[in-house]
């Protein structure tokens, strides 16, 4: 031990104990009356300053969704509880400003709440006016300046892709401490998976007032971040597109994806009904909001990314990609498929009664042979079809702050610990054609596709293309993402790439209704069984929700793939009559528009 | 004879240490109650409870003798560590951080107990060397400190990471290490960060820029800093009054009942107190200081320095930072802030102290 080192800690704390003696002297004794005044008369007020939210963009720079100032009337209710009769302020409220506070802010009032509410949105020019001239006699109430989203008439196409905003919820505001609850947060869509780009962070201003309200002083102050502008993938006019030609065709639900196959970036994702976007954020009726809450057909929502239904048929693509691959049928062996495939004494059969004969797999995809896939959905083994399942990238979120939901994809250890059961022969026949336990999201049914059109590629899934970064005055670009290649004989891919084809072009193809589109196209249709008990035949064709659901995944040109769509029709019953016309649809009003010339 | 034996156990204890420690905390108890009856009616209830617990917890920690102490610090530390880690693994997330390990009716926060083991810790080890200290044992015990810093940096508490490094920075410095090391070892580290700096991630470089101005709290600290300023000096001198206190009420102050006490304090109790408590901190540390220059024993020099080194600490930097003139880092004022963790872990350290002067006082009597 070194005395001078204890003489120097000796001397440290002394001088540290005399500054802050110092200090509390000179702020509770030197300035202290300064300091209560401020403190008695609540002197001090925080003002929030709201940054406006980022634009939104499409891919093209079409508007979607910007901000635009709104004057908002607020108050801190102790203040008011300590200067007004209620009735008083309620009369004042009405006779000069024509408000009507609503029961919550009357409680607040009577209550005394610390937190400020908001007495009234959207103030007319008069109300302002009327509110400054009698600024005196509103002691505790201000104006605030609060920004409000609004949509652009391209934006009513996609409300489940862009979400909608509000003031986040109390759990909201405990998990994350950089909320505030006056400050608007995406609540659904991009609004939300983008939240951090487009919020911005707010600014504050702490300022001493008199008695009137009136600001004195500036203790301190913190300027707003405005969000950053984005610039979605999404084409507004393909969204556009995705949406007449589903509304034309006459079915009440269902779903369109449209991505590019070369980069996953989201060209379209539509969720069908919509709601309208406008009204939501105005805000609606108590009848509006339950009939749309109500409303059987789920406008709400977001069917693309978040429902699960079964893929049928298009779930052949995996099972025949994997059968190749394996060595369990090659490209140029036929199987005699019948009309029915027999497994001890469980019959399993064809869609088509007539059967389909001697056939390759090319033939096989192209009839949509069901005990062609049946047998070799059986030798491929339960493991293998998830193992390839899972390698398109099925039941797995790429881009997880896009997909949320994950596809049901069964196995025998997911029935054991879900339904306690083995797993039999016929759960893998039944999953060999996409049915059974399987249920997939409309998003999955694109993934499906996309990597035969690109030659067995997996990119991660893109909503964002470009954001503007306003603090470097720069635009930054989202580059593909490769997550993997399928890593599967190119020679296989293009066997299935041909089966698809002849989907369209073939002889006995189950949607020859797209062969006279402008375009070369291929595809893969679905017609799932929804009901698994056998119901009667009257009641499923009257009953909607008893009704199959209709798929159809499709890629075009197909030399060149820059579109893959997947169109999911809810109960619409047959994937070749209801969803490929759609995709047909599709394709017509992009070649008017020209969208399929250009580059993307 | 037997009650007069056991009376007689506590005739060493240093009641010029305890009872301020006493007072202090019987004050927190009560303004702990005012801070946060209206939002949390149950909080000053537990802090009597820990606060019961930690006078105890001192009473019977002066009757052990300090060796005895010392030798079961290692074991203790490997615990501690064992614990920050999972803490990092399993820990509660609160506001942002990983701090609690949740036993259901208790929060644990291992790095409140990390500071004070480390002091024990390093009193094991130094407790045959000389002074001055060698190169070698400096860069030991600095280890020793730097390891459950690092853990709790990354929790991330800077807070709590600096109150755990600093003793031991303290007591190297006391004890004397040679000055050219010193130098050294400050000339190393201004050459190496700004190399360190550009090498590290940008998440990395973010969390070390939100330790420096922790925006705990959306608004920022700024605007608390004015609050609580406002509130001490509204205080004036004999303050508003018990539940009086409106600032802290009203507008609110973040952490009223724990980082931000002094406020509370100093608004309802003016200037009498305030400087009250000031003193009660210096002549507490004072007391202490004395201990470590007359103990010649190493062993409870290095537990008088550290205790010295970790009240200091905390109890100036929270003050000053109720004043406005030390940046926010998220510290607790000793024995009056609530926390039970906090609390027990100054019992703990301050319940050794008591051991180390009973135990010197019992020698003395012996030879």
């Amino acid at each position: 031990m070194k005395k001078d080192r204890i003489y120097i800690v000796v001397l440290v704390l002394g001088i540290v104990y005399l500054v802050l003696a110092g200090r509390l002297y000179y702020l509770q004794v030197k300035k202290g009356d300064y300091y209560r005044e401020i403190s008695t008369k609540n002197y001090v007020r925080l003002y929030t300053i709201n940054p406006p939210r980022g634009k939104i963009f499409d891919r093209n720079g079409i508007l979607l969704a910007y901000d635009i100032p709104t004057f908002s009337l607020v108050a801190l209710p102790y203040i008011v509880h300590s200067n007004y009769e209620m009735q008083h302020i309620l009369n004042m409220l009405k006779d000069t400003l024509n408000i009507t506070p609503s029961q919550k802010v009357i409680e607040a009032f009577s209550k005394g709440l610390i937190t400020k509410v908001v007495v009234a949105q959207n103030l007319t020019q008069e109300q302002i006016e009327s509110f400054y001239n009698k600024f005196y006699l509103f002691k505790g109430f201000f104006i605030e300046v609060i920004p409000k989203r609004v949509y652009t008439s391209y934006a009513k196409y996609m409300p489940h892709v862009l979400g909608y905003v509000g003031y986040p919820s109390y759990s909201q505001l405990k998990k994350n401490p950089y909320l505030r609850p006056d400050v608007l947060i995406g609540k659904s869509g991009i609004e939300k998976m983008y939240d951090d780009y487009l919020r911005g962070s707010p600014g504050y201003r702490a300022v001493i007032v008199d008695a009137y309200g009136r600001q004195k002083e500036v203790l301190w102050e913190k300027q707003p971040k405005r969000g950053k502008d984005i610039y979605l993938t999404i084409d507004a006019r393909l969204q556009k597109i995705a949406y007449e030609s589903f509304k034309e065709s006459g079915h009440p639900s269902g779903a369109v994806v449209i991505i590019n196959p070369q980069d996953y970036q989201i060209l379209a994702l539509l969720s069908y009904p919509i709601y309208d976007i406008e009204k939501f954020t105005k805000g609606m009726s108590a009848k509006e909001w339950n009939q749309l809450v109500n409303n059987k057909y789920k406008p709400l929502f977001n069917k693309a990314l978040y429902g699960l239904y079964p893929p049928g048929s298009i779930y052949k693509i995996i099972v025949g990609l994997g059968a190749l691959e394996e060595g369990i049928v090659n490209p140029y062996e036929t199987i005699e498929s019948g009309a029915v495939f027999q497994i001890g004494k469980w019959k399993y059969r064809n869609w088509n009664p007539a059967g389909c004969g001697n056939i390759n797999i090319e033939q096989a995809l192209e009839m949509s042979c069901d005990t062609f896939f049946y047998q070799i959905g059986l030798e491929l083994g339960v493991d293998r079809i998830v193992y390839y399942t899972h390698l398109f990238g099925l039941g797995e979120k790429l881009n997880p702050r896009i997909e949320r939901k994950i596809s049901r994809i069964p196995s025998p250890d997911w029935k054991m610990e879900v339904l306690n059961e083995n797993w039999f022969h016929g759960d893998t026949i039944n999953l060999s054609i996409g049915q059974g336990y399987l249920a997939i999201t409309p998003f999955d049914a694109v993934k499906i596709i996309s990597p035969i059109a690109n030659g067995g590629k997996i990119f991660k899934p893109q909503l964002l293309k470009a954001y503007f970064d306003n603090k470097e005055n720069r635009l930054y670009t989202t580059k593909p993402v490769l997550i993997r290649s399928l890593n599967v004989n190119s020679f296989y891919i293009k066997i299935i790439k041909k089966g698809l084809y002849r989907v369209i072009y073939g002889k006995r193809g189950t949607a020859k209704i797209l062969r006279d589109t402008p375009v070369i196209n291929a595809g893969k249709t679905g017609t799932a069984q929804v009901s698994r008990k056998k119901s009667k035949k009257e009641e499923k064709e009257t009953k909607w929700e008893l009704k199959d659901h209709a798929w159809f995944v499709d890629f075009y040109p197909y030399k060149k793939p820059k579109f893959s769509v997947a169109v999911f029709v809810e109960h619409g019953e047959s994937g070749g009559r209801v969803a490929a016309p759609i995709v047909k649809d599709i394709i017509e009003k992009s070649v008017i528009e020209g969208i399929l010339d250009e580059d993307i | 004879m037997k009650i007069y034996n056991q009376l007689n156990v506590f005739k060493n204890v240093d009641y010029v240490i305890l009872i301020p420690v006493i007072i202090l905390i019987f004050w927190g108890v009560i303004n702990i109650y005012s801070a946060s009856i209206n939002e949390y009616p149950n909080l000053y209830i537990k802090q009597i409870i820990v606060g019961i617990v930690g006078i105890f917890l001192m009473l019977f920690l002066s009757t052990i003798e300090l060796r005895k102490l010392i030798n079961i610090s290692l074991i203790l530390y490997g615990i501690g560590i064992m614990a920050l880690l999972f803490v990092l693994i399993a820990g509660d997330m609160v506001l942002g951080a990983k701090r609690w390990i949740n036993l259901g009716f208790f929060s644990l926060q291992p790095s409140e107990f990390m500071k004070v083991l480390v002091i024990l810790t390093t009193a094991y080890y130094l407790s045959d060397k000389k002074s001055p200290i060698s190169f070698i044992d400096g860069l030991v015990i600095l280890l020793i400190a730097s390891i459950p810093a690092f853990l709790t940096i990354i929790q991330p508490d800077l807070g709590t990471a600096l109150t755990i490094i600093f003793p031991v920075i303290f007591i190297i410095f006391v004890y004397g290490i040679k000055k050219r090391y010193i130098f050294g070892a400050l000339l190393v580290m201004i050459i190496l960060s700004p190399y360190i700096w550009t090498h590290l991630k940008d998440y990395q470089k973010n969390r070390i820029l939100a330790f420096i101005n922790p925006e705990k709290d959306p608004l920022g600290t700024a605007y608390h800093i004015i609050q609580s300023k406002i509130a001490i000096g509204s205080g004036q001198i004999t303050g508003k009054g018990f539940l009086n206190g409106t600032q802290s009420k009203l507008y609110f102050l973040p952490e009223q009942h724990t980082d931000f006490i002094f406020a509370t304090i100093g608004e309802e109790w003016g200037f009498i107190a305030t400087i009250t408590i000031l003193t009660i901190y210096m002549f507490l540390i004072g007391r202490i200081l004395y201990w470590g220059i007359k103990i010649k024993d190493n062993t409870a020099k290095v537990v008088c320095f550290g205790a010295v080194a970790v009240l200091s600490f905390q109890a100036f930097i929270n003050i000053a930072m109720t004043l406005g003139i030390a940046p926010v880092v998220g510290i607790t004022l000793p024995f009056l802030s609530y926390g039970g963790s906090s609390l027990l872990s100054f019992s703990i350290l301050i319940g050794t102290v008591l051991s180390a002067v009973s135990t010197f006082r019992k020698e003395k009597i012996q030879f």
